[in-house]
């Protein structure tokens, strides 16, 4: 009968169950949290390490900067717009704004600017009391640590290059990509001299028409032009291509 | 000067006149500064009173012996319960700081290394609103929770912290805070039942439930400690201890055993069950709201705070300590704060419990109860039997 009695009990020792537990929180807590100082970061105090690379709010490099407008193209939530604003000298130029309320941080910007001065940063303290002062205009950009690493590229691998075995040199769409003419469609407007932001192109004399006007070709200086499709964009008459090489 | 008249004040032990005039046949440390702090207040009433009608009866009856023992009882009950307040603090404190550390967090970090945050979460709940639900048994929903309070508050100032240091030296003192100490599940389940609401009636049962899983063990426990010592009267316990030995050391089974039975009559995780605030809301303080919960928190520390007392009387020998506990600098300055100590020390026990495991199942708790501590305590019993039986002890 107390045999019986004992065949209820499980036929393993279940104490472990409760001391083993009880061990390890103790051992943690004497050899771990008690020497050392706990994971907690007391945050507005003390804040964590943050890598040179980490992607906060974009940043810009005001003297750098060309006005090209690749940023405000390929910003996926159209937050970057160009904005005129006085340089140092007084001269109004065009400069990127970034709406920060509607940015997600993606730091495409940064990896397409092709002299870049748009770089991303380590600020994430972005709160603000209202959505106007979200809005950072082209010097409130400006941000005071920004180091090579903030500058991301993009490193891509054109395919020839890699057929004949080189992979150590990376390049860019702003490298390789260049606007090509289509002849017989140019009407000589020279639009696409005027909104060039590097002045790559030249207007060339090529003849004269019937009533003695000027034929003029444009002329890209491939090793001024960024590729950052202004010309090709402006045309009214789309005479110019971009010849996509990557 | 001050501080020589203090030292001379302890060192004394009081003056006969002071003995004599007290209820009590010992040196009694609460109302001797009850003594002291009425001589000073009283005395400047007295004086005050004294300066404006010169020569008047007032002045003389606030400083006769009769009226300074009469408001000396009242200080003396207001020291007891202040250091017994402020040590269930400083235990919800530890409590915050090593459960934090326990899980890699700070705890808790407001003023003195996280002391104040009790007194703001005081000051929090005493600001709220007081809520009461409609449809509730007035009467019971009152009652139970003042009672729960106040037996907890009674039984906080029941402890004596030494020799010198109680309110009253009950020849059945363990007894009657057992007694008292079991009162609570009974107005657990009745504040349950009043609220009119699932979560606290199945809260209130639940402590009913686990009463009947430890109450027995508990009182077998406290059976090998009785028949050890040969008395109920804690005073006489912790006498016995400290001429003898511990009883942590023979009865090592019923220390642990009466640890998990003390963590559950305080009612605190692993056998939180009536609060179980993952299932039921709040389990039977669903419907107290603002201070009434507030008020019911510490309550609960108050009865955690004896619940360790209870383990240092029973097994680690009270107030007294091996090799320094006879010397006259050890019993003028040290025994409160030694039983307080160690009582933290339990207390440790209890956090470390409450970090490491998960909450006990409601079907699992007569099993514990029944299958694991009855049978350990009943060992414990029997070996003090033989122990005492055989004159070893």
């Amino acid at each position: 009968m107390p045999m019986k009695y004992l065949d209820k009990y499980p036929k393993k020792f279940k104490g472990t169950g409760v001391i083993a537990p009880l061990g390890k929180v103790l051992r943690h807590f004497f050899t771990k949290t008690v020497p050392h100082r706990p994971v907690t970061i007391l945050y507005p105090y003390e804040k964590e390490w943050v890598p040179d690379n980490y992607r906060g709010r974009p940043g810009l490099r005001f003297d750098r900067c060309l006005g090209c407008g690749i940023c405000e193209r390929v910003c996926p939530t159209t937050c970057i717009e160009l904005v005129e604003v006085a340089d140092d000298a007084g001269n109004m130029v065009k400069r990127p704004q970034v709406n920060i309320g509607r940015c997600m941080m993606c730091g495409y910007c940064a990896e397409y600017c092709p002299v870049d001065a748009m770089t991303t940063t380590t600020d994430y303290e972005l709160a603000e009391f209202t959505r106007k002062d979200l809005i950072y205009d082209p010097r409130r950009l400006h941000f005071e640590y920004t180091t090579d690493m903030m500058e991301v590229h993009i490193e891509e691998h054109l395919m020839s290059n890699i057929a004949k075995g080189i992979t150590d040199q990376p390049t860019a769409f702003y490298k390789t990509d260049r606007p090509v003419l289509e002849d017989s469609k140019c009407i000589s407007c020279s639009k696409c001299a005027k909104v060039c932001p590097v002045n790559a192109i030249e207007m060339i004399v090529v003849g004269q028409n019937d009533k003695g006007k000027d034929i003029k070709r444009p002329k890209i200086d491939d090793k001024v032009c960024i590729s950052c499709s202004n010309c090709v964009i402006d045309c009214p008459k789309d005479a110019l291509k971009m010849n996509e090489v990557l | 000067m001050a501080y020589e008249s203090i030292l001379n004040f302890i060192v004394n032990r009081g003056t006969d006149a002071i003995v004599a005039m007290s209820p009590y046949d010992v040196f009694n440390l609460p109302y001797t500064i009850g003594v002291k702090i009425w001589e000073s207040l009283g005395g400047l009433i007295a004086w005050l009173i004294n300066l404006i009608f010169p020569n008047n009866g007032v002045s003389d009856w606030l400083i006769s012996d009769p009226v300074t023992n009469g408001f000396a009882i009242i200080l003396m009950v207001v020291v007891i319960f202040a250091v017994g307040f402020v040590f269930c603090l400083l235990m919800l404190w530890e409590e915050r700081k090593v459960l934090g550390r326990m899980m890699d967090r700070r705890g808790t970090m407001i003023g003195l290394k996280g002391f104040m945050q009790c007194l703001g979460d005081g000051l929090k709940t005493f600001m709220k609103e007081n809520v009461v639900p409609k449809a509730i048994d007035k009467k019971i929903y009152w009652w139970a929770v003042a009672l729960v309070i106040g037996t907890s508050v009674l039984l906080a100032c029941m402890v004596p912290l030494s020799n010198r240091w109680f309110i009253v030296d009950y020849q059945a003192g363990l007894l009657i805070i057992f007694a008292l100490f079991a009162l609570a599940p009974f107005l657990i389940l009745c504040a349950g039942w009043s609220q009119n609401n699932k979560y606290s009636l199945i809260g209130g049962l639940r402590a009913a439930e686990l009463m009947i899983s430890y109450e027995i063990p508990m009182l077998i426990l406290l059976a090998g400690t009785v028949l050890m010592a040969g008395s109920f009267n804690i005073n006489d316990i912790v006498a016995y201890q400290d001429t003898h030995m511990w009883f942590v050391i023979p009865q090592v089974i019923g220390f642990f055993t009466c640890i998990v039975c003390a963590v559950a009559e305080s009612e605190r995780v692993p056998f939180d069950l009536s609060e179980a605030e993952a299932e039921l809301v709040e389990g039977w303080q669903t419907e107290y709201a603002g201070m009434k919960w507030g008020l019911i928190m510490l309550g609960d520390y108050f009865r955690g705070y004896v619940a360790c007392a209870l383990v240092v009387f029973m097994y680690l020998g009270g107030w007294a300590f091996p090799v320094i506990g006879g010397t006259d600098w050890y019993q003028m300055y040290l025994p409160e704060i030694v039983f307080l100590l160690k009582v933290a020390l339990v207390f440790f026990i209890f956090v470390l419990a409450r970090a490491a495991l998960p909450r006990v199942r409601t079907d699992q708790i007569l099993n514990i109860g029944w299958k694991a501590l009855m049978p350990l305590s009943v060992i414990n019993l029997a070996i003090v039997i033989l122990l005492k039986v055989t004159g070893v002890m």
